[in-house]
C-alpha cells in the first residue's frame, strides 16, 4: 500500500523507511510515560498505557481462516508483526494498488527483473554460441579465436523504476480507479488464534450469525473446521491429533521466541521462520513438522491423516533437503509429541491447557560434504 | 464467503461439492482478478467430484483447464486419471494447490510423458 513511497529512495532510505514502518513487533503497543511518572515506574508503579487496535475479523470455515476486510486492520496486523496475507498478493495486500497503474508494487518490481533476468540469460546463450561458432571457424583456419564479448549482468541494466510524476502522465491516460478493493487480508487458525488468545487483540465474527465469537466458541471451531463430518457442534470434546491443535503449538511456540511464523508452502516445507520479517531478510530457517503419537493406538483410530506422520524415506528429506539448500535456508524437522488421549482429561482437553501436555524437539538437518567441508 | 462478489457464479457447483468449496472460491479469485484470465468459466468434473474452471491465461489463444484442491489432501494417480476421464479432450490440466494462507501453487499435470521445453 505505501510501497511506491520506496522506489526513489536510495538503499539506505529504503531501510529506514522499512525499520519507521514496520517498528512495532506486536499490534500491541505500550506508549511511552511522560519523565515525571517514569520516576514512579521506577518503584513499581505507574500508568503506562496499553494500545490496543482491537481488530475483526471474520471466520470462514471453506477456506480454514478468517477475514479482515478493512484496510485499517489489514495495516494494522501486516505493519505489526507480518500477521496474514493478502488473498490477491504474495504478501502485503497489494492488489487494489496494481490495479491503479500509477503505483509500482513488489509484484511487478518481481515481474520486471524475471524479465530483465530471462533477456540477460537469452543474449549469454546467443553470445556463446556465436563464439563457439567463431572458435570453430578460427580452428578450421588454423588461427586463434577472438576472445568471446559477454553481456553485462542485468543489474546493470536494471532501470530503478520511478514514480511518475504530473507532468508524465495526463489525467485523460489514467484508467478509471476501481471503485471496490476486492481484496482481503486472510489470516491463518493458527495466526487469528494467537491473536485472540494470546494477544487480545482480535475479535472474531461467526460467519452465519454475524456475532463475535467467545473464546470457547473460537477453540471449538476452529477445531471443527478439520473435521471430517459437516458442521458438528462447538464445545466438542477435542481429539488431541487435531490438525489444529499441531498447527497452533508449532506456531505459538516458534512465535514465543520471537521468530516471524509464515507458510512454507512454496519451499516444499510446513513453515518458515523470520527473525525479523520477509521485509528484512529471507528466511533462515525451513520447518517440517513430525507429528509423532505417544500412543499408537490413538494413530490407529485417528479420523485425520496427518502428514508427515508415518515413516520418512530418505528421498523425501532429500529432495526436500536439496530445494532449500539452493535457497540457503536450513532444515529443521521438528517432531511433534502428541500425548495418550488416557492421560488427558477431558476438561483439559477443552480449553488451550491441553497444549502444555505436548512436547516438541527440534533436529536440524545439514548436508555434509567430506570434499568440501574440512574445516 | 457468501457475500463476495464471485460467489454467485460459483454457487450451484458449492452446493454440490461443498467440501472442495474452499479452494474452489481461492481459484476462482486468484484467476479472475490476480492472474488476470480471460473467458473464466465454471465446469463440473463429477469423476474428481469438485468444480474446475477452463479459460485462458492472458496472451495466448487456446484455453486451459484449472482443478483446485486443498493442499492437504492426498491425491492418487487413479484421481489424475478420472480427471481426465471428465476431460476427453484435454491433454493436459493446471492443478490448483490452495494453502490456508491464501497461496495458490499450480502445477501442470499432463498425460503420459511429456518431454520438458528447452
Amino acid at each position: 500500500m505505501q510501497l511506491n513511497a520506496n522506489q526513489h529512495i536510495k538503499s539506505g532510505g529504503r531501510k529506514q523507511n522499512n525499520n519507521e514502518k514496520y517498528r512495532h513487533a506486536f499490534p500491541l503497543v505500550f506508549t511511552a510515560r511522560p519523565w515525571p511518572s517514569r520516576l514512579i515506574g521506577v518503584v513499581g508503579l505507574g500508568t503506562g498505557s496499553l494500545d490496543n487496535p482491537e481488530c475483526l475479523g471474520i471466520f470462514d470455515p471453506h477456506t480454514k481462516s478468517v477475514w479482515i476486510q478493512t484496510s485499517r486492520d489489514s495495516n494494522i496486523l501486516w505493519t505489526r508483526g507480518f500477521f496474514g496475507k493478502g488473498n490477491l498478493s504474495r504478501s502485503e495486500p497489494s492488489w487494489h494498488d496494481r490495479q491503479k497503474s500509477s503505483v509500482l508494487t513488489s509484484e511487478e518490481i518481481t515481474a520486471q527483473r524475471r524479465e530483465a533476468r530471462k533477456k540477460f540469460k537469452q543474449e549469454r546463450a546467443q553470445a556463446l554460441l556465436e563464439a563457439a561458432a567463431q572458435a570453430e571457424a578460427a580452428f578450421a583456419v588454423g588461427q586463434e579465436a577472438p576472445a568471446p564479448v559477454l553481456p553485462s549482468r542485468p543489474a546493470e541494466h536494471l532501470i530503478i523504476p520511478k514514480r511518475p510524476t504530473k507532468d508524465d502522465v495526463l489525467e485523460e491516460d489514467l484508467p478509471k480507479e476501481p471503485t471496490e478493493d476486492l481484496e482481503h487480508l486472510q489470516l491463518t487458525l493458527p495466526e487469528a488464534f494467537f491473536l485472540v488468545w494470546g494477544l487480545g487483540c482480535l475479535t472474531i465474527v461467526d460467519p452465519n450469525t454475524h456475532m463475535p465469537m467467545s473464546l470457547g466458541a473460537v477453540w471449538g471451531s476452529f477445531q471443527n473446521a478439520y473435521s471430517p463430518s459437516p458442521s458438528p457442534s462447538p464445545g466438542l470434546i477435542s481429539r488431541l491429533d487435531n490438525p489444529f491443535l499441531i498447527n497452533y503449538l508449532v506456531y505459538h511456540h516458534y512465535r514465543s521466541l520471537g521468530w516471524i511464523v509464515k507458510s512454507g508452502t512454496k519451499f516444499c516445507v510446513d513453515i518458515l521462520l523470520y527473525k525479523r520479517g520477509p521485509v528484512f531478510s529471507h528466511a533462515e530457517f525451513a520447518i517440517l513438522v513430525i507429528p509423532v503419537y505417544e500412543n499408537a493406538e490413538d494413530q490407529k483410530s485417528s479420523p485425520f491423516d496427518l502428514p508427515n506422520a508415518g515413516p520418512i524415506s530418505w528421498t523425501w528429506l532429500g529432495t526436500i533437503n536439496r530445494v532449500n539448500s539452493q535457497v540457503q535456508k536450513t532444515v529443521i524437522l521438528t517432531y511433534v509429541v502428541i500425548p495418550s488421549s488416557t492421560s488427558v482429561s477431558s476438561d483439559d482437553r477443552r480449553t488451550p491447557a491441553c497444549l502444555s501436555r505436548f512436547s516438541l524437539r527440534e533436529v536440524p538437518l545439514k548436508r555434509f560434504i567430506p570434499a568440501r567441508m574440512r574445516d | 464467503m457468501e457475500g463476495h462478489v464471485s460467489y454467485p457464479i460459483l454457487a450451484p457447483v458449492i452446493k454440490k461439492y461443498p467440501a472442495t468449496a474452499g479452494p474452489l472460491f481461492q481459484t476462482y479469485n486468484d484467476l479472475s482478478l490476480a492472474q488476470r484470465w480471460e473467458s473464466l468459466e465454471v465446469i463440473d468434473l463429477s469423476n474428481a467430484l469438485r468444480g474446475g474452471f477452463r479459460g485462458r491465461r492472458p496472451g495466448t489463444t487456446e484455453s486451459s483447464v484449472v482443478v483446485p484442491c486443498f493442499l492437504t489432501e492426498s491425491l492418487s494417480m487413479s484421481w489424475i486419471s478420472s480427471v481426465f476421464q471428465d476431460l476427453p479432450d484435454v491433454k493436459d490440466f493446471y492443478l490448483a494447490i490452495c494453502t490456508e494462507d491464501s497461496s495458490v501453487v499450480y502445477y501442470r499435470m499432463s498425460k503420459g510423458i511429456v518431454k520438458p521445453p528447452m
